[in-house]
């Protein structure tokens, strides 16, 4: 039975430089699909010597699309929002990784059991765990993994 | 302050009505690299640093920023090298004139804010966010702009702000040759936030701000670069005749935090319009709310 974290990782993923342009990133985003044949919502970001330094999420990506005073918009009607998301997509270009990626990441060793890494994608609000094993990343846990995984074993 | 009537547009609200609640705020142990990672992803111009107690020990700004990134700092340094201490604090139910008062005597761009009675940390109040406010007014009322310009067999009568009445008239540019050093002198001389570039012809090419600064800082890139490799543009700019709610519209929907200001040609640059400007008119964009206007003597 598969019981760590090394047993159910992915180890086919593609990384992230912190110096590579966020709107490559985005295009790396939109093949994966083809490519892993998962539709990918986080990237590992790691140095050239494979150390992990960050994680760019969807989320981050949005954060940054999201209008700074958007809370005053309001009831406005009179918005022209094909021209927001342009100006925001053209604003994007002159971005890095490393500028908005969320450096501080939450990682499992390969050994972690199952329920540790339950414990921590719940405790910590996080969809993917990268396996670190010497400071070297050597695979990502997918909650959707985890979860095929669990239900396998419940329903046998 | 002279305040030139009692029926104020600000005069009831208070700073719970512009603040924003989301603190950003880091370790000041932490590097400055990670300090613009978080100014950038969240569109702020300063942070908060707290010690290691998540006591707030300071504030970091993009000028801070800029100040390390000219003095040849590591961008790995902590922001406790850079930070100003201490963090200026005003209070929830603190009426919104009185914190731009504050803000206006102690030449900060911004006000932590804490509970009434609690003293926990509450959120932060900056220029742009009362812009906003002010704007959202604007736009509900009777008299907006868009309202009237909707019912276009209407007279507008309302006199309005334009962008004239608002803008800094000087604008300090340099040509494309010019260093990123002599960007970052000019603009801590003269306490500007960006910096247009022109072509030898004097027409606008681009503009640094110090957003472009701290990315630069952050990318490893040689401050003694000319202005022309790392100047985002084209440059965005208003008529000097248009009506100060469109310029504030466009810069609240677009991100930006100034308009370069044109009279005729649009290579012909006259002032600059930020959002601190406007903020600085205190009323909203045209003179129904004048007898509201507070008169306050101009913040550097």
């Amino acid at each position: 039975m598969k019981t760590t974290a090394a047993d159910i990782m992915t180890t086919d993923f593609s990384t992230l430089l912190p110096e590579t342009p966020v709107i490559d990133a985005i295009r790396m985003f939109q093949e994966s699909f083809s490519k892993q044949g998962r539709r990918l919502f986080g990237m590992i970001v790691s140095d050239e010597d494979q150390h992990l330094v960050g994680m760019l999420s969807m989320y981050d990506i949005l954060l940054y699309l999201r209008p700074k005073h958007i809370h005053v918009w309001g009831s406005m009607e009179d918005l022209e929002i094909a021209g927001v998301i342009d100006a925001a997509g053209s604003r994007i270009k002159s971005i890095l990784v490393g500028d908005i990626m969320t450096p501080d990441v939450v990682t499992v060793g390969p050994n972690a059991n199952l329920m540790m890494v339950l414990d921590t994608m719940i405790k910590k609000h996080v969809r993917r765990l990268p396996v670190v094993e010497e400071q070297r990343v050597i695979g990502i846990v997918y909650i959707s993994d985890l979860f095929s995984q669990l239900l396998e074993r419940i329903s046998d | 302050m002279a305040q030139l009537n009692r029926k104020s547009t600000l005069r009831n609200l208070t700073v719970n009505d512009a603040m924003r609640r989301q603190i950003i705020q880091l370790d000041q142990a932490k590097t400055i690299d990670l300090g613009i990672n978080v100014l950038i992803k969240y569109k702020v111009n300063a942070l908060l640093t707290v010690d290691s107690q998540g006591k707030p020990v300071g504030v970091v700004s993009k000028t801070d920023v800029m100040g390390a990134y000219y003095a040849g700092l590591p961008v790995e340094s902590p922001l406790e090298y850079i930070m100003v201490s201490p963090p200026l604090f005003c209070r929830l139910g603190d009426s919104l004139e009185t914190a731009l008062e504050q803000m206006r005597t102690s030449g900060v761009y911004r006000l932590y804010v804490t509970g009434n009675e609690s003293g926990d940390l509450v959120g932060a109040l900056a220029y742009p966010d009362i812009v906003g406010l002010l704007y959202q007014y604007c736009h509900q009322c009777e008299y907006s702009h868009l309202k009237t310009s909707r019912q276009s067999n209407q007279d507008d009568s309302v006199r309005r702000f334009n962008v004239r009445e608002v803008m800094t008239p000087s604008v300090k540019s340099i040509g494309t040759g010019e260093t990123l050093n002599t960007v970052m002198e000019i603009l801590s001389a003269f306490r500007f936030g960006a910096m247009l570039v022109t072509d030898e012809n004097g027409f606008p090419r681009g503009v640094i701000s110090k957003t472009d600064l701290a990315l630069n800082y952050k990318h490893g890139v040689d401050p003694g670069v000319a202005a022309h490799t790392v100047m985002s543009g084209p440059v965005s700019t208003c008529d000097v005749d248009s009506i100060l709610e469109e310029a504030v519209k466009k810069m609240i929907m677009v991100d930006i935090h100034r308009l370069f200001v044109h009279e005729g040609e649009t290579s012909n640059i006259v002032g600059v319009l930020s959002l601190t400007d406007a903020a600085r008119v205190r009323s909203g964009s045209c003179y129904a709310c004048v007898s509201s206007r507070i008169k306050v003597e101009d913040h550097d």
